[in-house]
């Protein structure tokens, strides 16, 4: 948590891999990847990690179940991904929605198939940046509950950034980022 | 889900820009395989034409004499004829001549006349016959030219070529050729073989086809021919060799002008070997001794000549022949029994035998000195008479050698005349000078000669390059006669005899190739075309990534790496660079069409012909298909590699941004400038001062310098501003729109490129261009200051500047105030060959070769673009060069720049080979003329001329001075009447200096046309820049509009951000053309058309305009507040 401009994005993006950090390291199951080339880099992204973004980033020449199954396109064990994209689908509860493109989506769902999408590749952590920042209370709500059942049936590791307390309040650890330090917040539900 | 499936979904997803780049491939496609189709086709229409034309011909036997007519048939007779895949033979006879139409009394000269009979039309397959007695056909060029229709009276004048060389002693050197008035029969198109034509020409074939015997008759040459067409089974069987052989075999020495007599001497055969010519050619003479000594025969030589004078003392005899002989046949002569009186050893002056005759007549004895007076044909058309003194050295009574009439060839005018007093030679004879005795001894003792020399000195005084004996004489002991003319002609080769075999069809078939390669020039004339088109095609696929940049953040998140991101929009451009050049395929046919309608209507002019027709090859469209391909990919994955460096998170966010900095940006991009900025301005510098072509300094630092203001602009567009944008009013407005051409800088760039390199093309291409009617006087000029040229049908032989020259030629003005007064003519010796300019489209295999007379050479007249001198002189007076020996066997050559560039594709010092007969003239070029007069031929010096060319005789070519330039008109009306004999045809060195600036100035035009359509894909690539950024900012301007921004203001700042692209690119290839033509105004004192060019640039900045206010109305139709609105 912490207000806009602190670095919350930036630090998660560090953490995924996706910016370099200009001091220390970041390790993942003792695995610097800043330290891998630019192939390993990106394999290790896609096995590794899944994201979320606040735009969802869905490609809107593809249908739910397509999107979902982006990532297996350059993943190792990809062949048979589509039972478990199905599967992923309709826990996020759109199984009658997988051949419709994200234009016809609602900004919720849209969100719930990037959550699929996050997850299709059994990655070790999934990082959101502010998943729930573009939708109503409502949508909030059950993209929220969604992440936090996903994560603990896929036994990931869920960082999520955001500054909205409601969320934050549904996560039994939660760092508040000040003045370029992370501090632990004690004062939500236990885990 | 597969990779494949990804593809398919963006490529129809995004269809609308994918659409876009298709196009631009298309359109890339289209002009790069239709300029390889029209190469193609300009080739294959030549081609065409070429066999169209020559019909079933492949190989033809020619001469420079004529031969029996039978030796067609003897040919086909041989065996080994028809063995060889031959088929038939046609005799006739082809001459140069000019037609005047009595009617209109147009006149057309350098036409072709064929003496043909029906055999002409047998050996083509055809169902004609031949034109009988008086009736002629005429080609149908020929009939437009001189508006002839059937039954119209023509008069024909042709060359008969002289057995005498002109530039002799006893050749006519007027009336040369024969008028015969013909009556018009029909007039034959190409299906009636009316285009018949053994040379490669892309122009119409201008011919009279008359009857075989009737033109043999008047020619006085019954049973004979000068051309026999050989056709082939296998048109692909072109080799010559074997005819030549069966000519060596079948020719009869008589064919070759060859005439041996047997003559009795004493009781003995004595052989005589003497030619048509009146002289034996220096290798006839070589072989028959050659000959002659192989089988032990003895052999004399003789040279015999008429002295006008012998004169010893007060006593004087007229017209005598004297004959030199061998010096040791005139020693024995000298010591024979019959000699008279004896010889003083040891005398100062050259010895001299009379016969009795003479001695008793000049009253001469032994020891007396005496003159003889003779005439001498100079070369360079004067008569001389000389003078040379002897020391009677003895008497010879009239008996045995000194009775033979037969040492002294049969002279036209002399030998056959009954009387002294009949003689009519062709030259002054003073008949009144004949005496009663002198007739005495004519009917006497006819051509017996009147004295002797010894050869050597005979020589000195008489030979020339034809010859130097007029006879051989051959003493057989154990051969017979015949025997010796079987071996003698074995050894005769004809082709040293003027005869020559050439494979036309072959020849012809690799001049099709062209000197000019049309596929190329439209590949130059259609490159910003071809750039304009892969420009917007990179714009496009720029456009359509900008589109997917948050695609390509998202993709790079899920784990695709750089290469697999590569092939995926790879992949895509592939598939649209296919679909592009598919279509572009069909484009491509259309644009061939296209130009090869233009090269038949519009540009006629630079290919002279409406002969051209599309010729589609599968080999060319591949080529441009692969090459639009290839160049789109290359442009995909430039445009790609700027996108490594992306951050993944600035992609995400939906902004490109640089990891370099603004600042090391634009110092990089001025670092880049800078340098080809300077490198551009050295090639200038270069062009300029003729180190490297015109051409390649125009295109090189062009683009150089096209490049570097690019980047300087690039660099000018992502500067970081100091000054904010304040105030109210229009102007802040327009300052905003000028400020939003940095929102996106390679789009602006790529828009002020694609206007920019076709502004350069439309101002650069004007300065080549030549401005008619300037300067005709400049004796610097390409004209030399001669303002009337003319060419001859006839040689002309006689010297024009000599008083005796002016008269034989009807030169004499008739009053003070005549024309012809003071009119001087620059004379040039004609060794005819191919055009080796631009107004001919087929390779020049001989170039046609000129050559002046040395006064000329020192006039230093025209002006030269370059030149290889070795000393002062040469460096003030480069025409000096053609005397130099340049000691490896190469003879000294001038062209035009123009011909040598573009025509001939030789640089200053090259070499290049002219065959004559079995004989390979090597010239090497050692000066270049700068836009002359002189594009369709070679010069050489004429001493060179003489001795390479020596069948070619007289000057029949000829620049005119004529003092008072107002009067150049009557001159040529005069200059035509008096030499109408001759075929005399003069035109003004203007026109034909506005033939060939027609040709290129058709060029330029083409180039002007085709850069004109890559500045309308400009012109549409900035509409949709445009287009694009408007809908991009569709928010920004919505917020505008919520601030109290309205449509007007929106126009205006819209207006003025394109202007500012339109302005940039509009002035950036303007100014780098104006530099880049630089060496080319310097070179040719050019000019640039400012008004037309003004108007030009007007309409492109109006049409730019246009569109982009179409485009801004186009926008704002839909509401933007809208946009406000999330989601």
């Amino acid at each position: 948590m912490g207000p806009s401009g602190t670095g919350k994005s930036s630090l998660l993006y560090i953490i995924g891999a996706l910016e370099p950090p200009s001091t220390g390291r970041v390790t993942l199951e003792g695995q610097n990847p800043f330290e891998l080339n630019e192939k390993q880099l990106a394999e290790f992204r896609n096995q590794q990690i899944g994201f979320v973004f606040q735009d969802h980033c869905l490609l809107p020449q593809c249908s739910v179940l397509e999107n979902v199954l982006t990532p297996t396109l350059v993943s190792k064990d990809g062949r048979d991904a589509t039972q478990r994209a199905e599967e992923l689908i309709s826990k996020v509860g759109l199984s009658d929605r997988t051949q419709h493109r994200p234009a016809e989506l609602s900004g919720g769902e849209k969100q719930r198939v990037s959550l699929a999408r996050a997850l299709i590749t059994k990655p070790k952590l999934l990082l959101c940046d502010e998943p729930t920042g573009n939708l109503d209370h409502q949508g909030a709500e059950v993209v929220a509950s969604l992440l936090l059942d996903l994560h603990r049936q896929q036994n990931t590791i869920l960082i999520v950034v955001t500054h909205s307390s409601e969320l934050a309040s549904r996560f039994p650890t939660r760092y508040e980022l000040v003045d370029e330090q992370l501090r632990l917040r004690n004062d939500g539900p236990s885990s | 889900m597969r990779t494949s499936q990804l593809i398919s979904r963006n490529l129809a997803y995004y269809w609308r820009t994918n659409l876009a780049v298709v196009l631009g491939v298309a359109t890339a496609t289209a002009v790069l395989a239709g300029a390889l189709l029209v190469g193609n086709s300009v080739r294959a229409s030549l081609r065409d034409l070429v066999v169209q034309r020559l019909g079933q011909t492949s190989v033809v036997v020619t001469s420079s004499n004529f031969f029996r007519e039978q030796l067609a048939n003897d040919l086909k007779a041989d065996t080994q004829f028809s063995k060889n895949g031959f088929a038939e033979v046609c005799p006739l006879i082809s001459l140069e001549g000019s037609v005047t139409h009595e009617p209109s009394k147009r006149v057309a000269s350098s036409i072709r006349v064929y003496g043909v009979d029906d055999r002409f039309w047998m050996f083509h397959h055809h169902q004609g016959s031949a034109p009988q007695n008086r009736n002629v056909f005429v080609s149908q060029t020929l009939a437009r030219e001189l508006g002839t229709n059937i039954g119209d009276s023509i008069l024909l004048q042709v060359v008969k070529p002289s057995e005498i060389p002109l530039e002799s002693l006893h050749s006519k050197k007027e009336d040369l050729g024969k008028t015969l008035r013909l009556s018009v029969a029909a007039v034959l198109d190409a299906e009636g073989l009316g285009e018949f034509a053994i040379q490669p020409q892309q122009t119409g074939a201008r011919a009279v086809f008359i009857s075989l015997p009737l033109l043999q008759r008047e020619l006085e040459e019954t049973g004979k021919a000068n051309f026999i067409l050989v056709s082939s089974t296998d048109p692909g069987n072109t080799h010559a060799d074997l005819i030549t052989k069966l000519v060596n075999q079948q020719i009869t020495l008589t064919d070759l002008g060859i005439q041996l007599r047997t003559l009795d001497r004493d009781g003995r055969s004595v052989i005589s070997l003497e030619h048509e010519s009146k002289v034996l050619p220096n290798s006839l003479a070589q072989t028959s001794e050659n000959v002659a000594d192989k089988l032990n025969i003895a052999h004399s030589s003789y040279l015999s000549y008429l002295a006008n004078n012998i004169t010893a003392g007060t006593h004087s005899i007229p017209y005598s022949l004297v004959t030199a002989l061998s010096d040791s046949d005139f020693h024995k002569l000298l010591e024979s029994k019959h000699q008279t009186g004896t010889s003083s050893a040891g005398a100062e002056l050259p010895p001299i035998i009379l016969n009795e005759w003479a001695a008793t007549d000049l009253e001469a004895k032994t020891g007396d000195v005496l003159s003889m007076d003779y005439y001498f044909w100079q070369e360079g058309g004067r008569l001389e008479t000389r003078t040379a003194k002897f020391q009677m050295a003895g008497i010879l009574p009239i008996q045995g050698l000194a009775a033979d009439k037969n040492l002294v060839p049969d002279y036209p005018g002399i030998s056959g005349s009954a009387n002294l007093s009949d003689w009519d030679p062709p030259f002054p004879v003073d008949l009144q000078r004949v005496r009663p005795k002198d007739e005495d001894y004519w009917h006497q003792f006819g051509t017996t000669p009147k004295a002797f020399l010894p050869l050597s000195v005979g020589q000195s005084l008489w030979q020339t390059r034809f010859g130097k004996v007029t006879s051989l004489r051959f003493l057989p002991e154990n051969i017979s006669p015949g025997d010796f003319e079987t071996q003698l002609k074995q050894a005769v080769d004809p082709l040293l005899m003027g005869v020559a075999v050439v494979p036309v069809r072959a020849q012809g078939l690799q001049a099709s190739q062209g000197a000019t390669d049309f596929g190329e020039y439209f590949l130059y004339f259609s490159f910003f075309l071809v750039i304009s088109a892969l420009l917007l095609t990179t714009l496009f696929f720029k456009l359509g990534i900008e589109q997917r940049i948050q695609e390509l953040g998202t993709l790079r998140a899920m784990g695709f790496g750089p290469s697999k991101i590569r092939t995926l929009f790879v992949t895509e451009a592939l598939v649209l660079a296919l679909a592009g050049s598919l279509l572009g395929l069909a484009g491509a046919v259309v644009y061939g069409q296209l130009m090869m309608l233009g090269l038949r209507t519009w540009w006629v002019a630079a290919v002279g012909t409406t002969a051209l027709k599309l010729h589609v090859s599968s080999l060319s469209l591949a080529v441009g298909a692969v090459s639009a391909i290839v160049a789109s990919l290359l442009c995909v994955a430039l445009t790609l590699r700027g996108l490594r460096k992306q951050s993944t998170r600035g992609l995400l966010s939906g902004s490109l941004t640089s990891n370099i900095s603004v600042m090391t940006a634009s110092k990089t991009s001025v670092g880049i400038a800078v340098s080809l900025t300077l490198i551009g301005l050295l090639l200038l510098l270069a062009a300029a001062f003729h180190l490297i072509g015109q051409v390649g300094g125009f295109f090189g630092s062009g683009s150089l310098l096209l490049i570097a203001f690019l980047f300087f602009q690039s660099s000018w567009l992502r500067r970081r501003t100091q000054n904010s944008l304040t105030g109210v009013g229009w102007w802040p407005i327009a300052k905003l729109g000028f400020r939003n051409t940095s929102y996106r800088p390679s789009r602006s760039i790529l828009c002020i490129a694609l206007i920019a390199s076709a502004t350069f093309i439309v101002v650069s291409v004007d300065s080549f261009r030549h401005r008619d009617g300037q300067a005709v006087l400049d004796r610097k000029s390409g004209t030399g200051g001669f303002p009337l040229l003319a060419e001859s049908l006839q040689p002309l032989v006689h010297d024009p500047s000599s008083r005796e020259g002016r008269e034989a030629l009807n030169l004499v003005a008739d009053n003070p105030d005549a024309p012809l007064n003071e009119v001087a003519l620059s004379r040039f010796r004609v060794q005819p060959g191919d055009d080796a300019s631009c107004l001919n489209l087929y390779q020049p295999r001989d170039p046609k070769v000129i050559a002046p007379t040395d006064d000329f050479l020192q006039s230093n007249r025209f002006a030269f673009q370059n030149s290889i001198p070795g000393s002062a002189e040469e460096t003030a007076n480069p025409w000096l060069l053609l005397n130099r020996d340049l000691g490896d066997g190469t003879v000294p050559a001038i062209a035009d720049a123009n011909s040598l560039s573009y025509v001939l594709h030789l640089k200053l010092g090259d070499e290049l080979t002219v065959q004559h007969g079995d004989r390979a003239v090597r010239l090497r070029i050692v000066a270049a003329l700068s836009d002359s007069l002189f594009q369709s031929e070679l010069l050489i010096s004429e001493k060179n001329f003489v001795r390479l060319f020596p069948d070619q005789q007289g000057y029949r070519f000829f620049l005119i001075d004529v003092p008072n330039h107002d009067r150049s008109p009557d001159v040529a009306a005069a200059l035509e009447d008096r030499l109408a004999d001759f075929g005399f045809d003069v035109q003004s060195t203007s026109e034909r200096m506005a033939s060939f600036h027609r040709v290129e100035n058709t060029y330029l035009s083409t180039f002007q046309l085709l850069g004109g359509l890559g500045l309308a894909l400009g012109t549409i690539g900035l509409a949709a820049i445009l287009l694009r950024n408007v809908l991009e900012r569709r928010r920004e301007l919505a917020l505008m509009r919520a601030v109290g921004y309205n449509s007007r203001h929106f126009t205006l700042m819209i207006v003025a951000e394109n202007a500012l692209l339109l302005f940039g690119g509009v002035a950036t290839g303007a100014v780098c053309a104006l530099l880049a033509i630089v060496p080319v105004l310097l070179t040719r004192q050019g000019q640039l058309a400012n008004l037309s060019l003004g108007f030009m640039l007007l309409a492109v900045l109006v049409s730019g305009l246009s569109a982009s206010i179409l485009a801004t109305w186009v926008t704002l139709r839909a509401p933007l507040l809208a946009a406000l609105k999330s989601e």
